[in-house]
């Protein structure tokens, strides 16, 4: 996409999109889309939110949002189907689905990566209709991180600040306007179907672009030494007592799991709604949870007051990197800021590289 | 879009329960066939996989074949019970409708049992997935040379799957010892764990595969004791039991370090074991 130097070697897919015009392109694109992105609440917070109006709403793009878009394409509770019996004992099930095309608008380059691996968790070994029902119908519009939060660590992770692919348009902040580069074939559309709000990019708006990438590279207060701590567990040389050490400091509460943006683990369960009808929900779970592999019976095949934290960070530190060829984490730091018990995956990382 | 079977994996189809075997007091043999009579015709399945497994507002268990794809039109669940799904199972009678929805899982290889003597291990339930395998090389005797049967429970009266036992035993091609733990009156037979049959029979290490389920306690001593005879680890062969909620391995309920029983297994040699951390297999 861009050669090393930072010039453009294909203008057709390197547009401006002027601030002023942001709200109208957003509006015309609400016409045809849902739109879910980060909008400031009242509190302060910047959650990723479905749009009503887009007049209405403070959108903020710079501050990372609480939570990823995760809750979007994979709900914290979902019904699968609804079931009947009746009084002959006869048992029918009837599959739930909604999902409407959606523009996912604001996305930071790590919860965009977050999407990219779901999307082979949920069609590697079957395929998960609910998630990928959503997918299909998902526009992911992301926007590079100019200034990385304190936590944020994607330059170790290799998922941002800016991508390179994965995104149907990306934009980058140039002051009064967004650089465009346009990914997927939906993004090209978009661009082709409201192109009275682009305008083609120069060679100095490339040159910016190129040069506020460099500067947001150098943005990252954090150092994590994500290669490092994979090479250790490759080695097999990290203790085992760091289990138990993390682990103890564990209260059991998921928050890290639930926040983070590649963590899919779930439950399934029904909830009668009649003595004949019910649903079957599937609801987010997490490794981290003492019962998520009790048995009935009690016996329990993961001993969860040393093995707590085990199999999050194997996960996706070392068995994501055997499988797929790199970790599932994506450096957002989220974790770090909501674990009240220090069990972070940078503290994980630290600890395994030092 | 996602409204049919074939394209939601995790929609359950309607069976029904054609006939049930109470085997003991906790154990009970579902015969099931589905509602739909063209799917009856084209369903397979391969011993050692598993089904989901439906009761109305209990959600959905695995459960293990416990017959043979190689007697069609049968397809049984042996279920013991151990929680609140398989508790309402047990409280279904014949006629009554449950959600299935499979087959999943790694089987056992039959191929590579071909030509081998057979030494089955198995303690109470654990039985029932080798009931699927050793059924269907009682069908296809010609491929497979002796077979061994060691099974052991708790209590006389637990002893599941008799009308087999009784068959096997009758066999001259097969060997088949029973034990229990703890003998009841007007038990003539065997007492001790599973292990203390090893005495009884002779194994010729070098072609001998051996297939082994039951509790995790019984699994440990009985991987190690045929270790100790000098089977090889590929040839020592057993089925894990987990906690699952998709069985399709996307939910991760039943991860095993860098593995998941539901696709992975529940079929593992020992040599796939060895650098896990396995339950089963701590000492």
């Amino acid at each position: 996409m861009r050669s090393k130097d930072g010039k453009n070697n294909n203008m057709t897919d390197k547009f401006i999109l002027k601030k002023d015009h942001l709200v109208s392109f957003l509006r015309r694109l609400k016409k045809e889309y849902h739109l879910v992105a980060p909008v400031k609440n009242i509190q302060g917070d910047t959650m990723f939110t479905l749009v009503d109006s887009v007049d209405e709403v403070e959108f903020d793009l710079v501050n990372q949002a609480v939570t990823s878009i995760k809750p979007f394409l994979f709900p914290q509770q979902e019904t699968l189907f609804t079931y009947e019996t009746s009084a002959n004992g006869d048992y029918r099930f009837d599959s739930v689905c909604n999902s409407q095309p959606t523009v996912y608008f604001g996305v930071h380059s790590c919860d965009l990566s977050a999407v990219l691996y779901m999307d082979v968790t949920f069609s590697l070994t079957a395929r998960d209709p609910y998630y990928l029902e959503k997918r299909k119908n998902a526009v992911l519009i992301s926007v590079g991180c100019n200034e990385p939060s304190e936590n944020c660590f994607c330059n170790a992770a290799k998922t941002g600040p800016f991508l390179e692919y994965g995104f149907d348009l990306q934009l980058t902040d140039l002051g009064n306007r967004f650089f465009v580069d346009v990914g997927r074939a939906t993004g090209q559309e978009i661009v082709s179907k409201w192109q009275h709000f682009f305008a083609p990019a120069e060679e100095e708006d490339v040159k910016l672009q190129y040069q506020t990438y460099l500067e947001a590279r150098g943005k990252f207060t954090r150092q994590v030494h994500m290669d490092q701590a994979i090479k250790r567990l490759k080695s097999g040389k990290v203790p085992e007592s760091i289990w138990s050490e993390l682990s103890l400091r564990c209260q059991d509460c998921s928050g890290c799991a639930y926040i983070c943006p590649t963590c899919t683990c779930f439950s399934i369960s029904d909830r009668k709604l009649s003595e004949h009808e019910g649903e079957r929900l599937r609801s987010w779970d997490a490794c981290t949870f003492s019962g998520f592999t009790r048995m009935a019976g009690d016996h329990n095949p993961v001993d969860h007051r040393t093995q707590a934290i085990r199999q999050r960070f194997l996960h996706k530190m070392l068995y994501d990197v055997q499988k797929h060829n790199r970790p599932s984490c994506i450096g957002c730091g989220r974790c770090v800021g909501i674990c009240f018990g220090g069990v972070d995956i940078i503290r994980f990382i630290d600890l395994v590289t030092n | 879009m996602i409204h049919t079977i074939n394209q939601n994996i995790y929609l359950p189809r309607p069976a029904i329960i054609k006939e049930l075997i109470v085997e003991n007091s906790q154990i009970k043999t579902f015969d099931l066939s589905f509602v739909d009579e063209e799917y009856n015709k084209t369903f397979t399945y391969a011993p050692g996989q598993f089904m989901m497994v439906s009761i109305p507002h209990c959600g959905e268990a695995p459960i293990s074949f416990s017959s043979t794809p190689s007697r069609p039109g049968t397809l049984s669940l042996s279920v013991r019970k151990a929680g609140t799904l398989t508790n309402a199972m047990h409280e279904l009678t014949e006629g009554a409708f449950i959600g299935l929805r499979g087959p999943y899982g790694t089987p056992f290889s039959m191929d590579a049992l071909k030509g081998k003597n057979l030494l089955f291990v198995a303690g109470g339930i654990g039985l029932a997935p080798l009931r699927s395998v050793i059924n269907y090389c009682m069908d296809n005797e010609k491929d497979f040379r002796e077979i061994t049967i060691l099974y052991g429970s708790r209590l006389p009266s637990d002893l599941a799957f008799t009308a087999d036992l009784d068959l096997w035993q009758k066999r001259p091609d097969t060997t088949c010892l029973l034990t229990v733990d703890q003998a009841e009156p007007g038990w003539n037979g065997h007492t001790g764990v599973v292990t203390t049959l090893f005495d009884k029979i002779t194994v010729d290490p070098s072609s001998t595969v051996a297939l082994v389920c039951g509790p995790p306690l019984m699994i440990r001593f009985v991987l190690a004791e045929l270790s100790r005879m000098g089977i090889q680890d590929e040839d020592i062969i057993t089925t894990l039991e987990r906690h699952m909620k998709c069985g399709v391995g996307i939910c991760r309920h039943c991860h095993m370090d860098n593995k998941l029983v539901c696709v992975d297994g529940p079929v593992f040699n020992r040599a796939e074991l060895r650098n896990l951390e396995v339950a089963e297999l701590l000492t």
